[in-house]
C-alpha cells in the first residue's frame, strides 16, 4: 500500500510529461486516406455547412507524393486495383464533391453477362452506363487534386504517418473529446473521429464496437489483361465457377481487368504460373466445363503440362463447344473477348471475407466503408457501399450543423447509422447468399439456380428492379 | 362526447390570463419563479441531463425540431437579394429537376449568406442543462447566448458541459437568475418547454417580451391543456413508456396556444405579429415532427415585436 502511495506522484508526473506536447484541436479527424476517407474530406470541404470545420486526415501511405502524382503523370499501364463505380457514386463524386476523374482511364459499361459454370444458364443485364470501371488510384488522385484545388486552410493532410494511440481526454467521461497520438509525435484533440481505416480498423477496435462475420476461404486474384481485339460491346462478364466467380471487366481500349475469386491453393497457383498460361486459363474458364478446368489446375500444379500443350488442348475443347452452339454469332454474345496477354507483375491476391460492425457510431466516433463492413467482390459493391456511407454521414453532419448540435454526439451520428445499416446489411446478405448458392456443383442446386437465373432473364421488370438496387436508378 | 370531455377538462383555467394578484406575489419571492417542487424535480434530473440515451432523451430529440423551427423562422424573415432570380411561378412543378434544384440552391445560398451575416444575441429562459442554449450558441449567426434558470444544479451541469466544447466558451453564459433581474435586451428570446413548469406564466411572458429588441423574436413552446396532451405527455410518456421522468408534467399548468395569442391580443395591442405556430408530435421510430394543428398536444410559436 505504501509502495503504491510512493508511486502515485511519479505516475502522475510521467503522464503530465507524456502529454506535454500541446494537443492541436480539430473538429473532424479522419483516419485513412482511401477513397472513403478522401471523399469524406472533400465532401466536408465542399459543403456550405461544414467547410468551416477544421479537418485533419491521416494516412500511412505516400498520399501527397506517389498517389497525388498519379493524376499528373499517369503510368501507361493500368494498375490492378480496379473497381466498378455505380452511377450514383459517380454522381456524388462529380456533381456534389466536384471531382474531375481522369476520363481517359475510366470505362463505362452498358451491361453484364452472368453465366453459370455448371450449366448453360445465363442472364444478360443491359443498362446504359450501368457502372464505370475505374482504378482506385484514379479516384484517390482525383480527390487529392480536388482537395489541392480547394486550398482549404483548415484542412490538414498528414501522410506517411500512423495513429499510435487513441484515448478519451477524460478517461472517465465517454463523451469527452478524443486525443489521437500520431507516430510523428503530434497529438490531436478531436470532436469527431472517423474511422475510414479498413477491415482491421484501429478506430473500431478502440470504440469496442463488435464486428461479426466470417472468412469465405476464398481469395480474389486480380490482374490487368490485354485483349485480342477491341470488344464490340463494352460489358462485363461474370461466370460462377464452383470454386468462385470469375469476372472479366472492361477498361478503355483493348484493356480489361480480371477479378477471379477462388480457393486459397488455386489463388496461389494463378499468381505463380506463367502469365501466358493464366491468360489461357481465363479464356478457358468462361467456356469450358469445370472438369476440364480441374484437369488443367492439376496438371499445372504438378508441372506436367507445357504452355503449348495447354493452348492446344484448350483450343481443341473450346472449338468443340463453339461447334455445338450452331450459330457462330452467338460466340460474341455469350463469351467475353479473348485475352491475348496478362501483365504478370499486375497480379495480386487478397482474402475474401464478410464482416459487419454491430454499429457504425459511438460517442465521438463514426465508422465508414471497410471499417464498418466488408463484402465478397462478386457484386462490385464494396467501394460503392463506402461512398454511400460518406454521402449519408455528410448529410447527417450537415443537418446536425444546421441544428447546432455537437458533431461528435450520438444525436448527430445516429441518423447516419440508421440510414446505412439496413441497406448495407441487405447487400451483404444478398451477396453472401449468392456466393453460397453458387459455390456448389451439387446437381439439384445447380438445376434450381439455373432455372432461377433463366426465369430472371425472362422477367424484365424484376431484373430492372435488381439492377436499380445495385447501380442506382435508371438515367 | 369529445366536446364534453374536452370542455370538462379545460374548465379549470389556472388564472393564466389574470395578472398576478398581490396575494400570490407575497407568497413567492418573485413573480416569475417556479415552485419549490419543480426546482426539486429538476435538481434530481440534473446529473443525467446530457445522457442522450437517458431520461432526457425525448427532450434532446425534441430539440432537433425546435432548432429546425427556429432556423426556418429566422430564414423566412429574410428576402432574396435583388440580383437573385426568384421565379414568380411554381418553378418546382414546371422546370426540369436540374434547373429547379439549381434555382433553389441559389436562393438557399443567398438567404444563408444574409443569415450568416447577422450576429444575434439570445436569451434562453429556463435553460435547464443547456440543451437549447448550446445548440443556439453553435450557430454561426448567433453572437452570444445567455441562459438563465432557477435550479442551481442544472446551471452547474450546463456550465460543466459547455466547458467541454471550446467553441462554446466565448459565446455562452449561464446564470442562476430570475427573469426580472436580467438587464439588457435581445434579438431572440426563447422560452421553450418551460411555461408549463411555472406558477405565473403570464408574468414570464410579460418580462420575456420586455427583454426583446425591436424586430426581435420570442419563441414560446409548451403544451395545450387537452385530453390528448394528458394522454401523450403524462399517461403514455410518463406512466406507460416511461420516456419522461414521472412528475415532470401537470395538466393544470398546461396552456392552450389560443390563450397565448389571446394574451398578446390584450396586452400587446399592435406591437406583435405571430410569425408561425406549429404543433409537434412524437412518432415512435421517427422522432418529433412538426405539424400544422397547433391546438392539440405540444406546440411552438414565434412572435415578432414589431414596435
Amino acid at each position: 500500500m505504501r509502495a503504491f502511495r510512493l508511486w502515485k506522484p511519479h505516475w502522475t508526473l510521467a503522464r503530465t510529461l507524456a502529454s506535454a506536447a500541446k494537443p492541436k484541436k480539430t473538429d473532424i479527424f479522419i483516419v485513412g486516406g482511401g477513397p472513403a476517407g478522401l471523399t469524406l474530406a472533400a465532401a466536408i470541404k465542399t459543403s456550405p455547412y461544414l467547410s468551416t470545420l477544421t479537418t485533419t486526415l491521416v494516412d500511412a501511405g505516400d498520399l501527397k507524393g506517389k498517389t497525388a502524382q498519379f493524376y499528373h503523370e499517369p503510368p501507361e499501364k493500368f494498375t490492378n486495383r480496379v473497381i466498378s463505380l455505380t452511377s450514383q457514386s459517380r454522381k456524388f463524386l462529380e456533381d456534389r464533391v466536384g471531382v474531375e476523374l481522369m476520363q481517359d482511364r475510366l470505362q463505362a459499361f452498358d451491361g453484364l453477362y452472368v453465366s453459370d459454370g455448371c450449366s448453360d444458364a445465363g442472364m444478360e443485364m443491359e443498362r446504359d452506363s450501368m457502372g464505370h470501371m475505374i482504378e482506385i488510384l484514379n479516384i484517390q488522385s482525383s480527390l487529392l487534386h480536388r482537395l489541392s484545388q480547394l486550398k482549404a486552410s483548415n484542412l490538414n493532410l498528414v501522410d506517411q504517418t500512423k495513429v499510435v494511440n487513441i484515448e478519451h481526454k477524460d478517461p472517465k467521461d465517454p463523451q469527452s473529446w478524443l486525443l489521437v497520438t500520431l507516430s510523428n509525435g503530434d497529438v490531436f484533440e478531436t470532436r469527431l473521429l472517423v474511422g475510414c481505416d479498413g477491415f482491421n480498423s484501429p478506430v473500431r477496435k478502440f470504440s469496442k464496437i463488435e464486428s461479426r462475420g466470417w472468412f469465405y476461404n476464398r481469395f480474389g486474384v486480380v490482374a490487368t489483361m490485354k485483349l485480342d481485339f477491341l470488344p464490340f460491346k463494352t460489358r462485363g462478364w461474370q461466370r460462377f465457377l464452383p470454386t468462385g466467380p470469375i469476372a472479366h471487366l472492361p477498361l478503355p481500349g483493348d484493356n480489361a481487368t480480371l477479378v477471379w475469386s477462388t480457393t486459397e491453393p488455386l489463388s496461389r497457383l494463378l499468381v505463380s504460373i506463367d502469365p501466358e498460361q493464366l491468360a489461357l486459363l481465363v479464356n478457358a474458364a468462361f467456356v469450358l466445363e469445370d472438369v476440364d478446368m480441374q484437369y488443367y489446375y492439376k496438371q499445372l500444379e504438378q508441372g506436367t503440362i507445357t504452355t503449348q500443350e495447354l493452348e492446344l488442348d484448350i483450343n481443341h475443347r473450346t472449338d468443340l463447344i463453339y461447334g455445338k452452339l450452331g450459330n457462330e454469332s452467338l460466340i460474341d454474345e455469350i463469351y467475353p473477348p479473348l485475352v491475348s496477354s496478362i501483365d504478370g507483375t499486375s497480379r495480386g491476391r487478397f482474402p475474401l471475407k464478410l464482416s459487419h460492425a454491430d454499429s457504425y457510431v459511438a460517442d465521438r466516433i463514426a465508422l465508414v466503408g471497410d471499417a464498418a463492413h466488408t463484402t465478397h467482390p462478386l457484386a462490385g459493391q464494396g467501394l460503392n457501399m463506402g461512398q454511400g456511407d460518406v454521402e449519408s454521414l455528410v448529410k447527417a453532419l450537415e443537418s446536425a450543423s444546421k441544428r447546432g448540435l455537437d458533431l461528435g454526439s450520438l444525436l448527430t451520428l445516429e441518423p447516419y447509422w440508421a440510414d446505412r445499416y439496413p441497406y448495407n446489411n441487405m447487400l451483404l446478405g444478398v451477396v453472401d447468399k449468392l456466393h453460397k448458392l453458387y459455390s456448389t456443383d451439387f446437381g439439384p442446386v445447380v438445376a434450381v439456380r439455373s432455372m432461377g437465373l433463366k426465369a430472371l432473364q425472362a422477367l424484365g421488370p424484376i431484373k430492372d428492379f435488381m439492377m436499380a438496387r445495385v447501380s442506382g436508378p435508371s438515367q | 362526447m369529445w366536446k364534453v370531455a374536452r370542455r370538462s377538462y379545460t374548465k379549470f383555467n389556472p388564472d393564466f390570463l389574470k395578472p398576478a394578484s398581490d396575494g400570490v406575489r407575497s407568497n413567492l419571492k418573485l413573480s416569475t419563479s417556479a415552485s419549490q417542487d419543480e426546482i426539486n424535480h429538476f435538481t434530481e434530473l440534473a446529473p443525467s441531463w446530457w445522457d442522450v440515451w437517458g431520461p432526457q432523451r425525448i427532450l434532446h430529440k425534441m430539440n432537433l425540431v425546435r432548432m429546425d423551427f427556429i432556423q426556418k423562422t429566422l430564414r423566412d424573415q429574410l428576402k432574396a437579394a435583388p440580383d437573385t432570380y426568384v421565379p414568380g411561378f411554381d418553378y418546382k412543378a414546371i422546370l426540369p429537376p436540374q434547373i429547379s434544384s439549381a434555382i433553389e440552391e441559389q436562393l438557399n445560398q443567398d438567404i444563408r449568406t444574409q443569415l450568416y451575416q447577422q450576429q444575434l444575441s439570445v436569451l434562453d429562459i429556463g435553460c435547464g442543462g443547456g440543451i437549447l442554449a448550446e445548440s443556439l450558441a453553435r450557430l454561426p449567426f448567433v453572437a452570444k447566448v445567455d441562459g438563465i434558470d432557477l435550479t442551481p444544479e442544472c446551471i452547474e451541469i450546463a456550465r460543466s458541459h459547455a466547458e467541454k466544447d471550446p467553441a462554446l466558451a466565448p459565446k455562452l453564459d449561464y446564470r442562476v437568475q430570475p427573469l426580472e433581474e436580467v438587464t439588457g435586451t435581445y434579438d431572440l428570446v426563447t422560452c421553450l418547454e418551460m411555461l408549463e413548469h411555472v406558477a405565473q406564466p403570464s408574468e414570464i411572458l410579460r418580462h420575456a417580451w420586455s427583454k426583446l429588441n425591436k424586430d426581435g423574436i420570442l419563441m414560446v413552446s409548451t403544451i395545450n391543456r387537452d385530453p390528448v396532451s394528458w394522454f401523450t405527455t403524462i399517461f403514455m410518456a410518463e406512466q406507460v413508456l416511461r420516456l419522461v421522468p414521472r412528475g415532470t408534467h401537470h395538466v393544470s399548468k398546461y396552456i392552450n396556444s389560443g390563450e397565448i395569442k389571446q394574451w398578446f391580443k390584450e396586452e400587446c395591442v399592435g406591437q406583435y405579429q405571430v410569425l408561425d405556430c406549429k404543433g409537434s408530435m412524437y412518432l415512435p421510430m421517427k422522432g418529433w415532427v412538426n405539424h400544422d394543428c397547433s391546438d392539440i398536444g405540444n406546440y411552438i410559436m414565434a412572435i415578432k415585436k414589431i414596435e
